[in-house]
C-alpha cells in the first residue's frame, strides 16, 4: 500500500465520524462507559455514537446495540473494550458492517503469550480478510487535540486541559502510562500536543506508519516511547524519509542474542548498540530518558536550528558560567573565543564583568541584556547562546520575548535557563508561551539535540539538493 | 569467490578457513596480505620466495578456529630453513589441514577489525573498531546497517573513541579513509548478496603505511 493511500485510512483513526463503543455497559467500573462519558461530556464529539453490549442498552445518552451490525448509519471507527476471548468475533462483526478502522484496547493478547498469542493472530487474519487497520491491541487508544477527538478508556476531566492546549509534538507511546506521563508533564510546560497514539501491541500499525502519518499532518516534532521495534527495516525506511524532527526514547537494553554468537563482532552487537546505529544512520534523535520526551521538543518548535557547535553563554553568575561550559565540553559543544570585534562593542556597555565567553554582567536594565545578546548573537563566531539569567524582575518574561525574536532574526537558537527564578518562571511559562528549560543540563541538551537535528535534515536535504549546509 | 561459497555449503563446512575468508572478502575490496596455500614444504619454500621474506606460516582448515592457540602460527620467518622448520612443525601438530598458508608479514602498529554480524531486527550490520587480540575487551567499535553509503561508512570510522590513531600517529602516515570507506560498505553489499554469511571477522585489519590490509579474516556461514 502505498503512503497515501495509507495515511487517507489511518486518517480515520484520528477523525471519525462515526464512533462504536464495543464493551460500553453501565456495568460498575466499565471502561467502555468512560470512553462514551469522554466522548459526550468532555470532548462532545459532533457525530453519532453507539455503545455496544449484551443487554443493547443506552450508555451516556448513546443507544445502545448488541452487534454493530443492528446499526442502521455507517460507522468509522470501532472501538473495543471487552475481554480479550470474545474480541475476534468482535472484529468479524466490524469486517461485516463495512468498519475498517478498529482501536483494540483490551488486554490479554501476545504480552501474556500461549493463548494470548493465538487470539492476537486470528484478530490479525481476520482484519486482514476485510482490510481493516488495527491499532493495538492492549493500548490506550488515540487522541487528536487538533480536532478534538479522544478514545482513551478511564479518561477523566483533567484530560480537558490537554486538549484545550494543541500543539506541535505528536506522540507515539507504546505503554499508556508513560502517555500520561507526557500529558500530565506538559501541563506546566509550553508546548502542547498535537496528537498521542498509543500503539500496545502493534499487531498492525506501527511506529513506522505513523511516522509516514505524522510526516504529513500539521505535528512538528515526532516523539515517541518504543519498548521494541515492529519492523527494524520499515522504521529505518520510513525515519529516513521524514524530515520533521524524530525524537525516540527506547527501553529495553537487552543482551539477548548475544550469547549464541561465534564472531567478535557478533559478541559485540547488541540490540541496544545496533538501535543506536539505526538512529543515526535514519536520523533519528536517540532520546537519553522519559522526560527529554516532553521537555526537548520545544527547543525544535520555537527555536532556529542550531547550525554549528560553537556556544557562546550569557549568565549573571560566573560560576554559572563555569559549570555551564564543562557541561557543553562534555556534551561535545565548544565554547569560542569571541573575536576582538565582539568584545570591543561588548566593553562599550556598562556593567559587563567578562566580555570572554561566558559573558558575565553584573544587575543591569532589560535593555542592556537585549544589547548584549544582540552583539553575541550577531558575532560570526557563534552558532547558538546558552541564556542563563539569573534575576527575576517583571521583566525576565519580556526580555526572553525580544530574544525569541532576536534568535529568529539572526537564525540561530539559544537555550534559555534562568537558575535564580526557576520555579517562578516555570509557572508562567505556559502562559506566556516561552521554551524555559528546567535545569542547566536540560538547556545544554536542546543546543545538542537542535544541532543533531540539523546534521540529519543536511543528510536527508541533500538527496534532493536543497541548501542546508553546516557552518564552518 | 561464488565457488568457495559453494564449496564450503556443500561440504556442510560451518566456517571458511582464513584462506577462503580472504579471497571472499578481497571480492568485496578489502585489501589482503598477499598469500599462498602450500601444500609441500617445496612448496612452501617457493611461496616464501616470490613472496618475500619474511613470511608467517599458518596451518590452514575451516575446523581450525584458534590457529595461534593451536600452535599452528609461525611468524617472521626470515629464510628457507626457517620456513622448512616451521613447515614440518605445523604439519606435525594438525593432521586435518587443507595445506599450510604461506603469508606476506606486513608491519604496522596499528590493528583494526572490521566485522559482519546479522541482526533479526535490522538485517546485515558492518562493524569497524578497535581490532588485535584485545579487541572485544576494548570494545571501542561501531556499527552500520547494510547497505552503507559512504557518508556511514565516514560516520562510523568518526564514531569510534580512538579515531586519532587514523590521524598521523607517532611518525606513521595517516590511514588512507577511502580504503577504509570502501572495504566498510563493500562488507556491507557482500552480506547483502550472500545470505549464506552469518558473520565475518576481519581481524586485525593492519595498517602498513596508510594502507589497511587483512591479516586474518574469518568467515562463519549460516547454520
Amino acid at each position: 500500500m502505498d503512503v497515501q493511500t495509507q495515511n487517507s485510512q489511518l486518517e480515520k483513526f484520528f477523525n471519525p465520524s462515526s464512533v462504536a463503543v464495543i464493551g460500553a455497559s453501565n456495568g460498575l467500573f466499565n471502561l467502555g462507559a468512560t470512553i462514551c462519558n469522554c466522548l459526550k461530556n468532555y470532548i462532545k464529539f459532533p457525530g453519532p455514537v453507539v455503545a455496544i453490549n449484551r443487554k443493547a442498552e443506552e450508555v451516556s445518552g448513546y443507544p445502545g446495540y448488541s452487534s454493530v451490525t443492528d446499526v442502521s448509519h455507517d460507522i468509522d471507527l470501532a472501538v473495543i473494550i471487552t475481554p480479550a476471548s470474545v474480541v475476534p468475533s468482535f472484529v468479524r462483526q466490524c469486517g461485516e458492517k463495512g468498519i475498517r478502522n478498529i482501536v483494540i484496547e483490551s488486554a490479554g493478547f501476545s504480552e501474556q503469550g500461549g493463548e494470548g498469542k493465538k487470539l492476537q493472530k486470528e484478530i490479525d487474519d481476520c482484519a486482514k480478510q476485510y482490510g481493516i487497520r488495527l491499532l493495538g491491541p492492549n493500548c490506550l487508544g488515540v487522541m487528536n487535540n487538533v480536532t478534538r477527538f479522544c478514545c482513551f478508556y478511564g479518561a477523566y476531566d483533567g484530560i480537558m486541559d490537554a486538549l484545550n492546549k494543541a500543539g506541535g509534538v505528536s506522540y507515539v507511546i507504546q505503554s499508556g502510562g508513560v502517555g500520561v506521563v507526557i500529558i500530565e508533564s506538559l501541563m506546566d510546560d509550553m508546548q502542547g500536543i498535537n496528537k498521542m497514539v498509543s500503539i500496545g501491541n502493534k499487531t498492525d500499525v506501527d511506529e513506522a506508519d505513523l511516522l509516514d502519518y505524522f510526516n504529513n499532518d500539521n505535528t512538528q516534532v515526532i516523539s515517541m516511547y518504543l519498548e521494541n521495534v515492529a519492523d527494524g527495516t520499515k522504521l529505518m525506511k520510513a525515519a529516513s524519509r521524514v524530515k520533521k524532527p524524530i525524537m525516540i526514547f527506547k527501553s529495553g537494553r537487552t543482551e539477548a542474542g548475544t550469547a549464541a554468537a561465534l564472531s567478535h563482532t557478533a559478541g559485540m552487537a547488541n540490540n541496544d548498540v545496533i538501535f543506536d546505529s539505526m538512529c543515526r544512520q535514519a536520523g533519528i534523535i536517540r532520546l537519553k530518558s522519559i522526560s527529554e520526551l516532553y521537555s526537548l521538543p520545544k527547543m525544535l518548535t520555537e527555536m532556529p536550528l542550531l547550525r554549528g557547535n560553537r556556544i557562546a553563554a550569557f549568565t549573571n553568575s560566573g560560576a554559572f558560567g563555569s559549570i555551564s561550559a564543562d557541561i557543553m565540553v562534555d556534551a561535545g559543544l565548544t565554547i569560542p573565543r569571541l573575536s576582538p570585534e565582539t568584545r570591543e562593542k561588548l566593553s562599550k556597555i556598562k556593567g559587563v564583568f567578562n566580555v570572554n565567553n561566558p559573558v558575565d554582567i553584573g544587575p543591569a536594565l532589560p535593555q542592556v541584556y537585549l544589547d548584549l545578546i544582540d552583539i553575541i548573537l550577531a558575532a560570526p563566531e557563534v552558532d547558538g547562546l546558552l541564556l542563563m539569567s539569573s534575576i527575576w524582575r517583571d521583566f525576565v518574561i519580556d526580555v526572553i520575548k525580544e530574544v525569541i525574536k532576536m534568535c529568529r532574526h539572526y537564525d540561530k537558537p539559544a537555550a534559555i535557563y534562568t537558575p535564580n527564578s526557576i520555579s517562578k518562571i516555570i509557572s508562567v511559562r505556559k502562559q506566556f508561551n516561552v521554551p524555559i528549560f528546567d535545569s542547566m543540563e536540560e538547556a545544554v541538551r536542546a543546543l545538542v539535540v537542535s544541532y543533531e537535528q540539523l546534521r540529519y535534515l543536511r543528510k536527508k536535504e541533500q538527496y534532493i539538493g536543497a541548501d542546508f549546509k553546516e557552518r564552518d | 569467490m561464488e565457488q568457495i561459497l559453494k564449496n564450503a555449503i556443500k561440504r556442510g563446512q560451518k566456517s571458511l578457513s582464513e584462506y577462503e575468508s580472504k579471497a571472499v572478502v578481497k571480492s568485496a575490496g578489502v585489501a589482503i596480505t598477499s598469500e599462498k596455500l602450500a601444500r609441500s614444504r617445496e612448496e612452501a619454500t617457493t611461496f616464501a620466495e616470490e613472496i618475500g621474506y619474511p613470511v608467517a606460516l599458518k596451518g590452514c582448515s575451516a575446523t581450525l578456529a584458534h590457529k595461534t592457540e593451536a600452535g599452528v602460527v609461525k611468524l617472521n620467518l626470515a629464510d628457507a630453513k626457517a620456513v622448512r622448520d616451521a613447515y614440518d612443525e605445523i604439519t606435525g601438530r594438525v593432521s586435518e589441514i587443507d595445506g599450510v598458508l604461506v603469508q606476506e608479514m606486513i608491519k604496522g602498529s596499528r590493528e583494526f577489525v572490521i566485522g559482519l554480524t546479522r541482526d533479526p531486527q535490522f538485517g546485515p550490520c558492518v562493524m569497524f573498531g578497535i581490532g588485535g587480540i584485545f579487541t572485544e575487551a576494548i570494545k571501542d567499535v561501531s556499527f552500520r546497517i547494510a547497505p552503507l553509503t559512504e557518508e556511514d561508512a565516514e560516520e562510523m570510522i568518526e564514531e569510534i573513541k580512538m579515531k586519532k590513531l587514523l590521524g598521523g600517529f607517532r611518525g606513521s602516515p595517516a590511514v588512507d579513509r577511502s580504503e577504509l570507506v570502501r572495504a566498510l560498505v563493500g562488507i556491507g553489499e557482500l552480506a547483502l548478496r550472500h545470505s549464506e554469511i552469518a558473520e565475518i571477522d576481519i581481524n586485525p585489519l593492519i595498517i602498513a603505511g596508510n594502507k589497511p590490509v587483512a591479516a586474518d579474516a574469518l568467515i562463519i556461514l549460516a547454520g
